[in-house]
């Protein structure tokens, strides 16, 4: 599915008929393409309106382009409508991050929930390593995030999310309002994957067994490679389920691996503390790229 | 006209009929391999973080969650099997595809994909319904892709084919659902048959909520956050011993 198609889809509880006046529209469109040349992929076209920003992509040493998603505002306002839209090209690689956790700040009691709207496409043979750091909602966020991921034959996808409870050091624990994470992965044209989270602390007990426990941070990671084998999946999955055993803490982080219904692997972790999945994921996406790809994870380069 | 077979029509639908065979549908004698899964609840119970003192709360959050998200698919597949409904393959294969992509734990997955084709066998095997044949042999129609019927949809299915209602079918299905997770819970810690009863009487009105709330609510709208019972899952193939397939 292009691009353009995915743009003028409206994701679910989005009106047409919402004010736009109340709503800040920030987008931002990135186009990687590998060159035939060099090898590289480079960032060949972006389209900004702010308070989304990338400044430059930068180049890894095996060739794949980084890029840091900049959020200028420092953090996501309520009524906020930001857009991201990534087309990998053809044999193209590519690592997002963003510079820093991404903050849902308290809306005023008026304003429309904000939203997050990430549309992307990997083409044949591309790669996308998508890596951020946590989403933060701050008390009284009000949040919904909704990702469509679409990856053509042989494309690739580390895809992780990390939630936390709220601004721990200043004693706020699930006093936001409502967090909403929508997520759908198709290979080929067919969804191997969709998530459809809504976090209510207020009206549902977020501590109860039939949720997060006693545990605070939650973590999602998808790892895909469109046309790999079911065998080779269930083969991906006991490894690292072995993987994880080994950064697992009964009652501290617990983690969670499981072949999807085609081309992917989900891995889930659930931990007390943010540090522990950050380097929970890291663990996994090494074992993962180099059973994958033959080839290191390399850690986006900036200051954590 | 209802789907049924020929000889079906020749017997009139009553009341009572539609209740018998609601009744035989939703019993867990059904030989659907029902009691060989436990949906991840072993893995918690191993770990020492599901124990009796906390079921009836944890089962309260399952029917608002997975319980409300069986609601609506079993919904979604009475009303295409029901008279007024428009059974396609296509919409049937999109419904299960969804629901598959839905459930992140493999075995879960499998699980319900098991008992929702044996569901299916097991009705035709008691009368022939053309429609029911229809869905049980939809695949995806896509390369390299297993077929998956869910439970829940299967179940929805059926009951819109056979007449049944549509609330008393989603609740039908999600008592069903829940006494078989209690039957499992009595084989995995010290939980009596009286306090399984009392367990599954106490928490129907989390499921009269539950069906009553899914009334309104399309599979697009369904959310569901159980994350400590899909790592239970996740988790449920390195477990060993385990009593469950799943």
């Amino acid at each position: 599915m292009a691009l353009e198609v995915l743009a003028n889809t409206l994701p679910r509880g989005v009106t047409a008929s919402e004010p736009e006046r109340s709503r800040l529209n920030g987008s931002l469109d990135l186009d990687f393409r590998r060159g035939s040349a060099s090898g590289r992929t480079a960032l060949v076209r972006s389209s900004q309106i702010p308070p989304l920003r990338v400044v430059r992509a930068f180049a890894q040493e095996d060739g794949a382009a980084l890029a840091h998603l900049h959020n200028v505002s420092g953090g996501v306002l309520g009524g906020d409508r930001l857009v991201l839209r990534a087309q990998v090209g053809p044999g193209a690689c590519v690592q997002i991050t963003t510079t820093g956790a991404t903050r849902i700040y308290r809306p005023r009691s008026d304003a429309p929930v904000a939203l997050q709207i990430n549309q992307i496409v990997v083409d044949e043979d591309g790669l996308l390593e998508y890596v951020p750091d946590p989403i933060i909602p701050f008390a009284g966020a009000r949040f919904s995030q909704r990702t469509t991921i679409q990856l053509a034959e042989g494309a690739g996808l580390f895809w992780w999310e990390i939630l936390a409870p709220g601004r721990e050091a200043c004693g706020e624990i699930f006093e936001y309002e409502r967090v909403e994470l929508i997520t759908d992965v198709f290979a080929a044209g067919r969804r191997i994957a969709a998530e459809r989270l809504r976090l209510e602390p207020g009206s549902g007990d977020l501590g109860s067994l039939a949720r997060l426990g006693d545990y605070r941070y939650l973590a999602s990671f998808y790892i895909c490679r469109a046309g790999l084998g079911a065998s080779a999946w269930l083969a991906a999955e006991e490894h690292l389920r072995e993987v994880a055993r080994g950064i697992t803490r009964p009652r501290e982080t617990v983690w969670g691996i499981s072949a999807l219904t085609a081309d992917g692997l989900a891995a889930r972790c659930l931990a007390r503390r943010g540090r522990d999945a950050i380097s929970g994921l890291r663990a996994i996406w090494e074992a993962a790229k180099l059973l994958l790809y033959g080839r290191q994870a390399i850690p986006p380069r900036k200051v954590n | 006209m209802l789907n049924l077979s020929p000889s079906e029509n020749a017997f009139p639908l009553s009341a009572d009929l539609t209740a018998l065979r609601l009744l035989q549908l939703a019993d867990s004698a059904l030989p659907i391999g029902s009691l060989a899964h436990s949906f991840g609840i072993e893995s918690l119970v191993a770990e020492g973080i599901l124990t009796t003192g906390g079921l009836a709360v944890f089962f309260r959050g399952y029917i608002e969650e997975a319980g409300m998200v069986d609601a609506v698919f079993c919904r979604e597949g009475w009303r295409l099997g029901s008279s007024s409904g428009k059974f396609t393959g296509g919409r049937w294969r999109e419904i299960n595809d969804f629901l598959s992509a839905l459930k992140p734990a493999r075995e879960t997955r499998a699980a319900s994909a098991s008992l929702g084709e044996n569901f299916l066998r097991a009705v035709l095997a008691c009368a022939d319904f053309p429609l029911l044949g229809e869905a049980l042999g939809a695949g995806t129609g896509l390369d390299r892709k297993s077929k998956a019927i869910h439970h829940s949809p299967a179940f929805g299915l059926a009951c819109g084919v056979l007449g049944i209602g549509e609330d008393s079918a989603t609740l039908a299905y999600l008592h069903q659902s829940i006494a078989g997770l209690v039957s499992a819970c009595q084989r995995l810690m010290p939980l009596g048959q009286r306090g399984a009863m009392r367990l599954v009487w106490d928490l129907k009105p989390a499921m009269i909520q539950t069906a009553e709330r899914s009334r309104a609510c399309g599979i697009d709208e369904v959310f569901c956050f159980m994350p400590l019972l899909d790592w239970g899952s996740m988790e449920h193939p390195a477990l060993s011993p385990r009593l469950f397939i799943c």
